[in-house]
């Protein structure tokens, strides 16, 4: 048993690695232009170039794939030929900065054709300011290059000397034609590897402080779902299934099959006008913002009446139907022939077998769940995983959409393996070695 | 008056022109304020009353304004394209200038302007005592600086094409600490109206380094708390803001406003307003007709509607076929019908357009009688420009429900006419990377205050003879251009009338878009929500409202 999870554990990561290859691929390949989607509609074609290269959508995607996965900093780091580090400030704000001999951190700002250094000591807290032209170094065209950290977190090489003329505004001196400038730029990030999964390009702010908390609501919305309806519905189904043909039985299948077919969308409209506008009995949109969404149960009550109405008749019917064909076996004509209480035949000897094919669908819902469950969100306003991932595929926000991807592969995954590990004990013929 | 105005010699030319009944009152006013009068003086010699501020009830002090409206990444107030991120920093921060509801321009920061006679040289006073979030005084450095990121092509802001075109880095002079000089290449009279454009925030110079978000200090009413894009904003109110209230206390009345990212789509925001969880919906960057549709029978909630040059533009690429062709491009404009796709996808909520990008609103708007809806003589138009058969075309159309709405009556309208148009509708994020690329689209126009503003960005070539920017048909005119420059620098609204007539009559005739109604905006907000004035581009410019409980 324990080779086998080890067997799934590795395939589950190589299942990461191929999948991401495919969302980066599918990403780069489809419509869209990050710039006009963060900046807005009307950008000037110098800003869309000044923001791709910044982000580092100049790169060819191998690159990125590359810089994604294992991090930037190291390629960073030999460029620059300084160690660098990131620290979080008090306020919350992620910065890159390099490493000085005596341990301050530098970060460095082209001002004109004047390279200017901002060094902060650890120990006392202060920042000085002075100019380090020392750095330049010269190239084989003769041009004058630096690699640095700019304020922003990106490692930059400045040239100066090159051939286009630049007007800049130099605080105290004036305007003042240069040839001083950003050439290339590299985002920092640690890579995927080591835990980073990069910043947005929508958002601005690193994926991994809005990710956890949108999937932490997700869990919530799906969990408490998941709860309510799984129990509900496979007893339902199982009174529907042990009396074939009733009233009880036609009510229950019927009603199933109307809530099952009715797509989400429907399902929660319907629901916010009659319950929410008509009757005005529990709220319509789910307005939480950055809380828990434990903290306002009332806002969960539709959202979850939906993903259960939906989840119910699908499973309802399916357990019927496995308990009907589990009742009209042979060896449960047997137990009743050998004269064994009803309701021992239904608990200790059907109800084992009959389970089989709801369990397996329960699992595979699962993964519907956390995709699918992202026109729920939409149409309650639930800041969830499935309506982050929708702005973000919206947006082309590759970063956020791999570590969606990421999420839900794992979860996929790792459901398939709880999945799988139920079954043995449900049926004893099922061995893995 | 404390101090002698000396008055711009075209007043007296205006004042002539009021009393003889060529201009109306508030043209009068609108030019004479842009010219340095203060409002209450232009009234004074328009000959009307001076509206006191009634107001019904006495302010309330605190409460939280929750608004639904997105909360987008930003980080150099210069380069805002949306209008949602403008909405939380003008909170914090604020404009030089105001252009209120009746399009009337007023000092903001500013205490007054002059303009020179050629006006090419116009002197900005700046109001005193006023101090930044962070304890520092407003002074003219600040205003140099702003108007140096403006200019500074590495910030590309949408400022320096608007502002760029008459005024170099090098004509922005700081006589002392409270004026600063302007020396336009140009004579240009809007020059107030466009500091009041929405990326136009005033900057601290010694603070902004960049990213407005981590160093937000503004002269505005509310400090930043936070600001979680994607998620959520909030700002809170300041101890010590420069405009008082009616009860003597510095504004503003309410504790501050949050700001709740729900997404694009409309209903969760509906319900949520419905519900009272949200106190009011940011309508600025959408069309909020199914908004309005939803809300205005509920009682509960108040609708504040702002008559706007806001408009859908179906737009041809003159350098296309079969569009490079005039007797296709108006066989296509006259098989709109107008008053029908008034009715029908606005809900008559609009004025009619003639397709000219010119807004009965503007002042120098020029009266033209509506185009009719003439299929026959579309068809014979496509017959001589050689398709007897009819033609088919593609017309691409973002998802806003108006904008697909328009596209099918258009198509149904086109139809017997023999042009044959095929829809192609796409998220609205497609439609804005593509939206100068396509050959045949409609694209939503924001609403402008004046004329001259749209014509200048899009229907004109630059120097070098290439299309400006936003010229998404690459038409441009070479009489229409000139006509177009000459307008620039007019001030007497008759001439400026005059020329706006030829200029409307060339774009009727060959021009390369149409324009079917001018929509009418609206704030939706909950009753408790008092005193909110709102003007046409939908800013939330709430400074004295206050909240009932």
């Amino acid at each position: 048993m324990a080779k086998f999870i080890v067997r799934r554990i590795l395939l589950l990561l190589l299942t990461m690695v191929l999948v991401s290859m495919a969302v980066f691929l599918i990403t780069e390949s489809s419509p869209g232009n990050v710039a006009r989607n963060v900046l807005g509609a009307f950008v000037t074609p110098e800003q869309e170039a000044s923001f791709l290269a910044q982000v580092g959508l100049d790169k060819p995607v191998y690159i990125r794939y590359f810089y994604w996965l294992f991090g930037s900093d190291w390629a960073a780091e030999s460029k620059i030929d300084m160690p660098i580090k990131r620290i979080t400030t008090e306020d919350g704000f992620e910065e890159w900065w390099a490493v000085r001999d005596d341990g301050a951190l530098v970060r460095w700002k082209l001002e004109g054709e004047d390279l200017y250094a901002i060094a902060r000591l650890e120990s006392t807290g202060t920042t000085t300011r002075y100019k380090n032209n020392e750095r330049w170094a010269t190239d084989a065209d003769g041009k004058s290059v630096f690699w640095g950290i700019d304020d922003q977190n990106h490692a930059v090489r400045w040239e100066k000397g090159a051939d286009q003329k630049v007007w800049t505004f130099i605080v105290g001196t004036g305007w003042m034609e240069t040839t001083g400038g950003p050439m290339e730029y590299i985002p920092l990030n640690k890579g995927f590897i080591r835990g980073d999964p990069g910043v947005s390009f929508r958002t601005g702010r690193p994926v991994s402080k809005s990710i956890w908390i949108r999937l932490r609501n997700s869990l919530v919305l799906a969990g408490t779902a998941f709860v309510i309806v799984m129990p509900l519905a496979l007893f339902l189904g199982m009174i529907a299934g042990l009396k074939e043909g009733s009233i009880r039985d036609r009510v229950l299948s019927i009603g199933g099959m109307m809530f099952s077919v009715t797509p989400e969308f429907a399902t929660g409209i319907f629901l916010i006008l009659i319950m929410a506008v008509w009757l005005k009995l529990v709220p319509g949109a789910t307005v939480i913002g950055e809380s828990a969404p434990w903290k306002r149960p009332d806002m969960l009550i539709l959202p979850v009446l939906t993903l259960t109405l939906i989840e119910l008749g699908y499973i309802l019917r399916i357990t019927r139907a496995s308990m009907v064909e589990v009742m009209k076996s042979p060896y449960i004509r047997t137990a009743y022939l050998k004269g064994l209480p009803y309701w021992r035949i239904v608990f200790k000897h059907a109800i084992r077998n009959a389970l089989m094919a709801p369990i397996t669908v329960i699992m595979l819902h699962v993964n519907w769940l956390m995709g699918g469950i992202v026109i729920v969100e939409v149409v309650f306003g639930y800041p969830g995983l499935g309506k982050y991932l929708l702005d973000s595929a919206m947006f082309k926000d590759i970063n956020a959409l791999e570590a969606g991807a990421m999420i839900l592969v794992t979860v996929a995954v790792l459901t398939q393996l709880v999945a799988d590990i139920v079954y043995t004990f449900l049926n004893p013929r099922i061995r893995y070695g | 008056m404390k101090e002698k105005e000396s008055l711009h010699p075209a007043i007296h030319e205006l004042k002539d022109h009021l009393w003889k009944g060529k201009i109306s009152r508030r043209e009068f006013m609108r030019f004479a304020t842009l010219l340095g009068v203060s409002a209450f003086s232009a009234s004074q010699m328009a000959g009307m009353v001076w509206p006191r501020n009634a107001m019904a009830a006495q302010p309330k002090r605190g409460g939280i304004l929750k608004i639904a409206g997105q909360v987008h990444k930003i980080t150099h107030p210069a380069q805002f394209s949306w209008v949602a991120p403008t909405q939380i920093a003008r909170q914090v921060a604020e404009y030089l200038t105001f252009t209120d509801g009746k399009n009337i321009t007023h000092p903001y920061l500013l205490k007054n302007w002059n303009a020179s006679e050629d006006l090419k040289t116009w002197t900005l006073n700046l109001r005193r005592g006023i101090k930044w979030n962070n304890g520092d005084e407003f002074t003219a450095d600040d205003v140099v600086f702003t108007f140096n990121q403006w200019m500074n092509k590495d910030v590309g802001s949408s400022m320096l094409g608007l502002v760029g075109k008459y005024l170099d880095i090098t004509g922005v002079e700081k006589v002392d600490d409270y004026q600063v000089k302007l020396h336009l290449k140009i004579p240009e009279i809007a020059v107030p109206e466009h500091l009041f454009h929405y990326p136009a925030i005033v900057l601290n110079h010694r603070a902004f380094e960049g990213d407005f978000i981590k160093a937000p200090v503004g002269t505005g009413p509310y400090t930043l708390e936070r600001y979680l894009p994607g998620e959520r904003a909030l700002v809170k109110r300041r101890n010590d803001y420069w405009q008082k209230g009616a009860d003597g206390k510095p504004l503003p009345y309410m504790d501050g406003m949050e700001f709740i990212d729900m997404g694009t789509e409309m209903s969760p925001q509906i319900a949520a307003l419905k519900a009272g969880e949200v106190d009011m919906i940011d309508l600025g960057d959408v069309a909020g007709v199914d908004v309005f549709q939803a809300v205005r029978n509920d009682s509960n909630i108040q609708i504040l509607p702002v008559t706007s040059a806001s408009t859908r533009v179906l737009r041809m690429r003159v350098d296309l076929k079969p569009w490079d062709d005039n007797r296709v491009r108006t066989a296509l404009k006259i098989c709109q019908h107008h008053e029908k796709l008034l009715k029908l996808v606005y809900f008559d909520e609009g004025l009619q357009g003639q397709d000219f990008h010119v807004y009965q609103h503007h002042p120098e708007y020029c009266e033209k009688p509506i185009p009719k809806y003439d299929p026959q003589r579309a068809k014979q138009l496509l017959k001589d420009a050689g398709y007897p058969n009819g033609i088919d075309v593609n017309l691409a159309v973002g998802t806003w429900p108006d904008v697909v709405r328009y596209a099918e009556v258009l198509k149904q309208d086109a139809a017997p006419a023999g042009m044959r148009i095929n829809i192609q509708t796409m998220p609205t994020s497609q439609y804005w990377e593509k939206w100068t690329e396509v050959d045949l689209g409609i694209t939503p126009w924001m609403h402008r205050p004046i004329g001259t503003m749209v014509l200048n960005l899009a229907y004109i070539n630059d120097d070098t003879g290439k299309p400006v920017p936003w010229n998404e048909t690459r038409w441009s005119d070479p009489e229409f251009s000139r006509l177009l420059k000459e307008a620039n620098g007019l001030i007497n609204v008759d001439e400026r009338r005059k020329v706006f007539c030829k200029l409307e009559d060339i774009q009727q005739e060959r021009g390369s878009i149409g324009i079917p109604y001018w929509r009418n905006a609206w704030y939706v907000m909950r009753q408790k929500v008092k005193n909110a004035h709102g003007v046409p581009p939908l800013y939330i410019t709430f400074n004295e409202a206050w909240l009932e409980s």
